[in-house]
Formats: structure tokens, C-alpha cells, sequence
């Protein structure tokens, strides 16, 4: 029993490492600047009113706008009527910071636009990588054709080289056909996963030929084999081969970094983040964690829900 | 072939067809693979030679120049103790952490599940967005690792002479201090990173069999020490060859917690310079095509030798 | 070499009693089976024999003495496991010596390269060297010392198995159904093999196995085991023949022995209509069952006691199993005939069955044997 509690404890330590950042990126969302700056507040934050000093300035009235607040106060200087906008504003401009927090990450940049980018860039990105790998894999694995050692040699030496590394030259060959700034340009480089075709091709080395053989009596070409009985007994790897690839591909950033510059349409999101982080000053902790929640939230929750198959998609590169 | 045998013909067309059809479902992969990966290590061996930029309509051969300048500047002689640095730091210590959360979190039934959970987060999370965290975290006035520290003084734990000094001066500026600057580069590294192997040593184990450990009992293995000797240390032993190697080939790759920390210059006297930032900040940032080119190369290098090493590793223990 | 002797273990997992206080005395040089139906608890008690698990209450005595907290790697016991259990990473050879070594060198000499070279090793190391080659001659199995279980087949890991329990000389060998991995015709070879490798050795045999067959043919004693209780243990001959429980006896026998429900009254017996020719205790009364070995039948003509229709017939060459549908009876009965009988037994024919009285094995309603007059008078009195 107190070898399990030693167990416990070193176990529980190592938690909050892990943990601290993910709470203080929470925490720091919830809290106001001066919260933040202070150290206080706990994991909530005291969730004060404040008032939002943007807001009140762009409300700031000129002539114009006291000219025609007028008639609500009869009989009152200029000046007075002034102050009582200026209080106006800074009645309407206070929130809640977490709200303040939450509505900033949205409004100060396109957040909404780079999830959706992330979304339709991981997405794309998987498609196409299945409809590209799917028939090669079962080619290799089940077809007996004049020149499929070398074609596999050709897999298995692709499999030695990160697409990171190679950045560079990939890059310039954008660049020299005019792609960078595109969709084209975030999606084409991954368009290829041979460690897709790589891992499909052990799958369905598993699959008995009967099976294939059956499909061809019942009149079955080899395109509908692909499709109709291959990809379905494939699913579940094929899941995991999902989470593994979406999971990479929300994350990165070193290659939209490298080919997407200045157009905000096509940030994904952790450009997109970094770009917030660039342009903030000191008081925009507060929105900035809260965008970084917003970033991280999707995948870890999907992660929390589905965490066996996580795990396993994730660890699928291991397996043998 | 499922063809009668008496119709020769036809059994010749259907294996005909077959190859062509093996060939059309291979083609798009094919294609894509050696224009994706191939012909960009071929162009990243060709620039290497040049003084390419982009723009430029021309170029000339430089020879070995570009290489000499990596062996003989100081700033690539940084870039290497960087990288290695890195490389030599988190993969030892991520792999050792990973291992032993892995033999503690196994000997513990269910509960351990929590911890499984926890120690994979950092996993999933965007990298640059935890990164920001971590700044955060770490900002030598308001971050929580100070104030933590901070908590200590004037207690007992001020006899540790870094607590002392922290207390009597000042506590590290962390990112800017270029003593602690990689460090905590790499302490990111591994908290980023052990929760992988982890479950991939997780994985592993599940594979060993649970007779083993019986048999090795009735053989005399008394304590739990000569059972992991016995048992699940050789059994682990190809989990251990994979995990090194894709340990290794991510900490090449590092790049987003320094391009969120420094954007200009790797870090605090170049302490940070990794080959990944390097390739980025010449060839993308500077348009020095050439350097760019030849860190590629080495880059490239590296990454296959270590590739390779774990194919032979694994190739020779395949008879198990 | 020594004598076992368990003594009332009971083993609980949660609210299951897995074994309802055991009690085995295995006598020095013993081949003892545990054999029942998979769930019976017998793996169990040869894991709380080994000491791989600890028993809820009871005692297990090697030679006299109690080993209860003794470690397994302290029992001095061999094991031979379902699995084979073989260290994938080692030779043969190597897996072989694993015992010796862990027994014979320090934790210094075993270390990885120095450890050859701490004072004494080298010595110890080809001793070590000669009792695997002698284990592996003894199996047969010495061209194979210095490959990997990976390249070994079934039978050939099995036989490692057996080398590394036997390189050493244990107290007693434990083997959990250490054939069930084997294709039909190997199991039968190493059948063999194994009762021969006992004799040779004397040694204290504990062999677990959920096939009656194996049991039958190699034991000195067998213990049948059902519901965590040993229901019966005797030599194979009483075992089969006498069995004290209906479930021994179904359990025991291929094909398995006829059940039929009878009536009995005033020493007699009925089935349905028929009176039987078997002699039952006076005071049995009420609904029992007999049970009849199929070989035990035989087809009659006038003398029929039984009559019924061929349904399905087995023909093995040497002999031939019918089984035979009686009117009145949900299932049927099966009859053992010779090859000269096989005209008529064709399916669908009306035939008339017959048995010696004392043939008739008699249960009570709760399944225990009820003695039968003509066959112990003796026993029939103390019961």
C-alpha cells in the first residue's frame, strides 16, 4: 500500500507539470488584465465588472454626436451633456471579463475564419490523402504487377524523409509556380502520406485474398474492390489513420508559416494565434489565452471523448 | 486468377488487365511521391551548390561553399550545439520519463487510466499555443514559475543554494537569459513529448505476456528488478528502437516554441539556433537559398542516417 | 524429489469460491492429473501450488513443510506452461539455463558481458553449459540450441519447455495443459513422450489438462475436478469404471456414457414400461438415473431389453458407434458394435438392445453413486 502511494505520488507531481500550463492558459482567460498582472483571483477570477478602455475611446462623442444627443438633455451645457455620453459609453462598455476575454479572441481578429480554415485544410488534406493512398496500398498489397518491388522501395525510401525537412525546396517550387498564399499551397505538400500507403498496405496484407476473390466472381472491377470492400474493412484503421493525420495537421505551424504570408484569409489557426500574439500589447493576456483555448479546446475534448481511439490513432505509427 | 484454366487467352488478358489496372491505381501516388518528395531533396542537393535566390533568373555554382560556410561559421557551429544540444537532452530524458510513467501507470490497474489521460494532453495541444502558455508561464515578473519560486523564500527549502540566490537577487529571466534559454527549450520538449512515448511503451507492454512473468518467477527472478531484466525489458526492446528513433527525428525538428519565443534570431545569443529555425530564417526569411539548401541537406542526413540505424536495429531482432 | 500434500486450500476471487477446500495428498514419484471441464479451478490450484498465486486458507506441504509465503522462486518447483513461456529474446540454449542461472550465479555474474569475467563465473558457466546440453540431449532437441523460439515450431517450443523445467532437478513438475497448443497427431506423440520422461526421472509429476484422454493415458492417479471441488481421485481403471459422481462419470469416457431416468422400486429398476434387468438397493425409491458406457450395450434379438431406432452410425474401421433414438427418451443412446455387426445397424433400422445387469452404474437424484448389489456387495452394505 505505501509503495502505491509513492506510485500516487510521484504520478500526481508529474500531473501538475503537465498540467500547470493548460490551467494557467484557462485561468488567464477567465481573468482581467489587472487580475492577471496582480496574480490574483484564483482559477475564476473575481469576474468584476470592467470596463473596456477601446470601447469607451471609440465611443469617445465629438461635436456631432453631442449636437444630436441633445434633445434627450434639455437644458444642460455641452459639456455636461458630453460627460453624460462619456458615462454612457463606459456604462455600456463594461462586461464581465471572461466575456470580454471570449468576445475580444472573436472580434479582435477573424477567429472564426482561421478555424474554418484549419478545418478545411485538415480535411482536404485527409480526402485527398485517401483517395491517393487507398488504391496504392491495395495495389502493393494485392495485386501481383511488373514493377511493385520498386514501387514499395520508392515507399519505404519516402518514408525516410519529413516533409518539414524538406520545406525549403518545396517552397520554391510553390513559389515558381505562383501557389504561395493559397489553399494549394497549405494542402499540396501533404497531399502524399506514404506512411498512409505504407500502413494500408500492412492492413490489408491481413485481408484474405478470398475475400477479393469473391468480390471479383460477384463482378466486382478492381476500382470497386478499392472502394466497396477494401475501404470498409478498413475503418477502423482508417480512423486512426484520421485522428493521426487531422491531429498533425490542426497543430502545425511551421509549414502555413512558411508559405502563408500576410493574407489573413488563409491563416490557420495557430498562425493565426501567433499573429494575435504579435500585434498585443500588455493588457491583451486576456484574449490572447482565450483564443489559445479556443485553438486547443476542439481536439482536446474530441480527445477526452474518444480517448481510446486517440491513443490509438496516435500510436498507430508504432505498430509494427 | 479465378479464370478457367482451359480458356490460356483469356487468363493472359486478365493478367494484362491487371497490371494495367495495378498501375493505375498506383500512378497518383507514384507521381505525387516523386514530385512531393523526391525531386525536392534532388533541387535542395542542386541549390546547395548555388547562390540561388528567388527572384533571380540566374545563378552560379558555388561548389562546396555553402557547405564550408557551415563548418566554419560561428553562427552554424551555434546551430549545431543547439540542435545537438536539444537532440542529446530531450530524447534521453523523454524516453527515460515516458518509460518509467509507462512501468508505473501499468502496475496500477485502472486508476492509472487518469494519469494515461493526463500525461497525453500535451500531446494533443497545439504545440505554439501551449508555447504561449508556457511564456507566460515563465515571464520572469508576473509568470507563475516565479511566483512559485518566490513562495519559497524565507522557508526552509532556501538552503538549495539556486532557491538562495533567487531569493537574495533575483530569480532567472528564463527565456531571456541565454544560460537558461535552451534548457527551458528543452524542458518543453520533453513535457511536450514523454506523454507519446508513454503510450507507446504503454502499448508495448500490453504485448508482453503475462506467462513471461510467471515463467521468469519459477526460474528464480525474485524481485521485480530481475522480472523487467528478464521479461519486460527485451520484450520492450523494439518499442525502445521506434521510440528513440521517431524521439530523435522530432527534436530535429524543432522550431515552434522558438519561432513563438524569438521570432528574430534564435533566442538570447543565438542559444537557441536549431537547424529547423535556421533553414527558415536563411532560406525563407533571407532568400539565401543556398545555405538554406545545404542545412537541408544535412538536415536530411541526419534524419536518414538515424532512420536507417533503426531499421537495422530492428531488422536484426526480427526473429524473435 | 518429494511428496505434495495439499491440505484444505480454498482460493476467493471477490464473491467466487473457486475452490472449495481442496485436499491432495501426491505421494514422492507420482504422475497426478487434474483434470475437469475449463473453469473447474484446476489451472488455479497448480498456480497456488507453484506459488505464482496465494490460497485464502489451507496449507501446501512440500515434504513435510509448509510453503505457504514462500516465493515461487523459492519452491524449488518446475513449471511447463500452456504457453511455453519462452523468452523470446534468448536461444534456446539460453532459455534453457535461464533457471541455473538465476540459481547459481550472483546478480555480479550475471551482468551483461563483465559479468563473465567476476571470479568464479567461468566456472559456473560451463557447468551450466554441460546440464543444458545434457537437458537438450535428453530431448532430443540439441541441434536447436542456438536458435530463437521464433524459429521454432510448436513441438520444438514445447520441448524447450520441458528442457528448462527438467534442467534443474525440482521438488516436482507442474504442467498446465502444456499439449493444448499441439496439432492432434503431436499431442499423441508427446502423450507418449512425456509419461516415458516421467518414468525415467521418478520424479513427482502435477499435470492439469481438460482432456480426459491425456489424463486416462498417463497418470498414476487422476483427479477429477468440477466446481472447484475434486469430485473423485483414483487410478484411471476406478476412475472410469467406478466413477462416484454422475458428472465423473460423464465427464470420463469417449464417446460419453449413457443417462437414462428410471424408476426404482422394491430393488428393482424401470424405464418407462420396461423393467430392468438390474438389482438396486431396497431402499431406493423414486425417479434415479443409470448410467450405461456405450460399450457395455450389445444387440439382441429375443433377450432385448431396450428397443429403438438407428439414427446415425459412426464407422471408425475398428469399431463402429450407433447412435440409436429409444422411444419415450429425449436424445439418444450410443452403442458400441464390432465392424461384423455393421449390416445391421443401417440407419433407420429397428433394433433391439441388451446389457448385463451389473453393467447399470446407479445414481441417486443428487447425482451420487448408489451401490449396486450385484456388482459390491460390499460396498452396497456400507452404503
Amino acid at each position: 500500500m505505501t509503495r502505491d502511494l509513492w506510485k500516487h505520488l510521484i504520478l500526481i507531481f508529474g500531473a501538475l507539470i503537465v498540467i500547470a500550463p493548460f490551467y494557467m492558459m484557462i485561468s488567464y482567460s477567465f481573468k482581467s488584465p489587472g487580475e492577471i498582472d496582480r496574480g490574483e483571483g484564483g482559477f475564476f477570477g473575481r469576474q468584476e465588472m470592467m470596463v473596456d478602455e477601446r470601447c469607451v475611446k471609440l465611443r469617445d462623442p465629438d461635436r456631432d454626436d453631442v449636437a444630436t444627443a441633445a434633445p434627450r438633455f434639455p437644458n444642460q451645457t455641452d459639456r455636461q451633456i458630453r460627460d453624460a455620453l462619456v458615462a454612457e459609453a463606459v456604462a455600456d462598455c463594461q462586461m464581465r471579463p471572461i466575456v470580454f476575454n471570449y468576445t475580444k479572441a472573436f472580434t479582435e481578429a477573424p477567429l472564426l475564419r482561421y478555424l474554418l480554415n484549419g478545418v478545411i485544410v485538415t480535411a482536404s488534406i485527409f480526402l485527398i490523402q485517401i483517395v491517393v493512398a487507398l488504391p496504392a496500398a491495395y495495389a502493393l498489397a494485392k495485386l501481383k504487377f511488373w514493377g511493385r518491388e520498386a514501387v514499395f522501395s520508392i515507399v519505404l525510401f519516402c518514408l525516410l524523409i519529413p516533409v518539414h525537412a524538406i520545406a525549403l525546396p518545396l517552397y520554391i517550387m510553390l513559389a515558381k509556380v505562383g501557389l504561395t498564399n493559397t489553399y494549394a499551397a497549405l494542402v499540396v505538400p501533404w497531399t502524399i502520406s506514404v506512411f498512409g500507403i505504407f500502413l494500408m498496405r500492412q492492413f490489408f496484407m491481413t485481408v484474405p485474398d478470398d475475400l477479393i476473390d469473391a468480390a471479383r466472381m460477384d463482378g466486382m472491377g478492381e476500382l470497386a474492390i478499392v472502394w466497396r470492400v477494401m475501404l470498409p474493412t478498413a475503418i477502423p484503421a482508417l480512423l486512426a489513420f484520421a485522428i493521426f493525420s487531422v491531429v498533425a495537421h490542426w497543430n502545425d505551424y511551421f509549414w502555413p508559416r512558411i508559405v502563408v504570408t500576410g493574407n489573413r484569409d488563409l491563416f490557420t489557426p495557430p498562425l493565426g494565434l501567433r499573429e494575435f500574439k504579435g500585434d498585443g500589447d500588455g493588457s491583451f493576456f486576456g484574449p490572447m489565452m482565450a483564443t489559445a483555448t479556443v485553438i486547443v479546446t476542439p481536439l482536446i475534448v474530441a480527445f477526452l471523448v474518444a480517448q481510446r481511439r486517440f491513443i490509438e490513432g496516435i500510436t498507430l505509427s508504432g505498430m509494427k | 486468377m479465378d479464370i478457367d484454366e482451359t480458356h490460356t487467352p483469356n487468363v493472359v488478358y486478365a493478367e494484362t488487365a491487371q497490371h494495367r489496372t495495378a498501375w493505375w491505381l498506383t500512378a497518383p501516388a507514384l507521381c505525387l511521391m516523386i514530385l512531393i518528395l523526391l525531386v525536392p531533396v534532388v533541387i535542395a542537393g542542386i541549390l546547395s551548390f548555388t547562390d540561388y535566390s528567388l527572384g533571380n533568373d540566374t545563378f552560379n555554382w558555388v561548389g562546396a561553399k555553402n557547405y564550408d560556410r557551415l563548418f566554419s561559421s560561428s553562427t552554424y557551429e551555434k546551430m549545431f550545439i543547439a540542435t545537438f544540444t536539444y537532440v542529446v537532452t530531450v530524447v534521453p530524458l523523454s524516453v527515460g520519463l515516458g518509460l518509467g510513467a509507462a512501468l508505473l501507470i501499468n502496475s496500477m490497474g485502472r486508476i492509472g487510466d487518469i494519469y494515461k489521460t493526463i500525461y497525453f494532453l500535451p500531446v494533443m495541444a497545439t504545440l505554439l499555443a501551449m508555447a504561449i502558455a508556457w511564456e507566460f508561464m515563465l515571464h520572469p515578473s508576473i509568470g507563475m514559475v516565479n511566483r512559485t519560486l518566490e513562495m519559497s523564500c524565507g522557508t526552509v527549502l532556501e538552503f538549495i543554494p539556486f532557491l538562495k540566490n533567487g531569493c537574495a537577487e533575483r530569480f532567472p529571466l528564463w527565456l531571456g537569459d541565454r544560460d537558461y534559454a535552451i534548457w527551458v527549450i528543452c524542458f518543453i520538449g520533453v513535457w511536450q513529448g514523454f506523454g507519446f512515448n508513454m503510450v507507446l511503451y504503454l502499448a508495448g507492454l500490453t504485448s508482453v505476456h503475462r506467462e513471461l512473468y510467471h515463467a521468469a518467477e519459477m526460474d528464480g527472478a525474485k524481485s521485480a528488478w530481475e522480472g523487467f531484466r528478464l521479461v519486460t525489458w527485451p520484450a520492450l526492446g523494439p518499442t525502445t528502437v521506434f521510440v528513440v528513433t521517431i524521439s530523435c527525428i522530432r527534436a530535429f525538428q524543432v522550431f515552434d516554441t522558438i519561432e513563438a519565443f524569438w521570432p528574430q534570431g534564435g533566442g538570447p545569443n543565438k542559444s537557441t539556433y536549431v537547424m529547423m529555425f535556421a533553414i527558415f530564417e536563411k532560406g525563407i526569411q533571407q532568400n539565401l537559398i543556398g545555405i538554406g539548401s545545404a542545412i537541408t541537406v544535412l538536415f536530411l542526413v541526419f534524419v536518414m542516417f538515424l532512420t536507417l540505424i533503426q531499421r537495422w536495429l530492428v531488422e536484426r531482432k526480427v526473429h524473435y | 524429489m518429494a511428496d505434495l500434500q495439499i491440505d484444505h486450500v480454498t482460493k476467493t476471487f471477490g464473491d467466487t469460491q473457486v475452490l472449495k477446500g481442496i485436499s491432495l495428498d501426491i505421494a514422492d514419484g507420482e504422475f497426478v492429473s487434474l483434470v475437469g471441464p475449463s473453469g473447474c479451478g484446476k489451472s488455479t490450484l497448480l498456480r497456488i501450488i507453484a506459488g505464482l498465486e496465494s490460497q485464502s486458507s489451507g496449507a501446501i506441504r512440500i515434504q513435510g513443510q509448509d510453503v505457504s509465503g514462500v516465493r515461487a522462486a523459492d519452491r524449488n518447483l518446475s513449471m511447463v506452461f500452456q504457453s511455453y513461456a519462452l523468452y523470446p529474446h534468448l536461444t534456446v540454449a539460453e532459455n534453457i539455463s535461464v533457471p541455473l542461472k538465476m540459481r547459481q550465479l550472483s546478480s555480479l555474474q550475471r551482468l551483461p558481458v563483465i559479468g563473465a569475467f567476476m571470479p568464479g563465473a567461468h566456472e559456473k558457466n560451463a557447468e551450466i553449459a554441460a546440464s543444458v546440453k545434457h537437458a537438450a540431449q535428453t530431448l532430443e532437441i540439441d541441434r536447436l540450441l542456438n536458435r530463437k523460439p521464433g524459429q521454432l515450431s510448436g513441438g520444438q517450443r514445447q520441448r524447450v519447455a520441458l528442457g528448462r523445467a527438467l534442467v534443474r532437478e525440482p521438488a516436482a513438475f507442474l504442467l498446465d495443459e502444456p499439449l493444448s497448443n499441439l496439432d492432434a497427431k503431436l499431442r499423441v506423440q508427446t502423450r507418449t513422450e512425456i509419461a516415458e520422461l516421467h518414468r525415467r526421472l521418478g520424479a513427482t509429476f502435477v499435470y492439469v489438462t481438460h482432456d480426459q484422454v491425456e489424463a486416462m493415458t498417463m497418470s498414476s492417479r487422476i483427479a477429477v475436478m468440477m466446481g472447484g471441488e475434486i469430485l473423485q481421485c483414483d487410478v484411471p481403471d476406478e476412475v472410469y469404471n467406478n466413477p462416484l459422481d454422475i458428472r465423473v462419470a460423464e465427464f470420463i469416457g469417449s464417446p460419453k456414457i449413457n443417462i437414462l431416468p428410471v424408476e426404482a422400486s422394491n430393488g428393482g429398476l424401470r424405464f418407462g414400461d420396461v423393467v430392468l434387468p438390474t438389482v438396486a438397493p431396497k431402499m431406493l425409491k423414486g425417479p434415479i438415473r443409470i448410467g450405461l458406457r456405450p460399450e457395455g450395450l450389445r444387440l439382441a434379438a429375443e433377450d432385448a431389453v431396450l428397443t429403438g431406432q438407428v439414427m446415425h452410425v459412426e464407422n471408425l474401421g475398428s469399431e463402429i458407434f450407433a447412435q440409436i433414438n429409444l422411444p419415450g427418451h429425449d436424445g439418444r443412446i450410443t452403442m458400441r458394435a464390432s465392424p461384423a455387426q455393421r449390416n445391421s445397424l443401417h440407419i433407420g433400422a429397428n433394433i433391439g438392445l441388451a446389457f448385463e445387469g451389473r453393467a447399470a452404474l446407479l445414481f441417486d437424484p443428487n447425482g451420487k453413486r448408489v451401490f449396486n448389489p450385484q456388482v459390491d456387495p460390499v460396498q452396497s452394505e456400507v452404503a
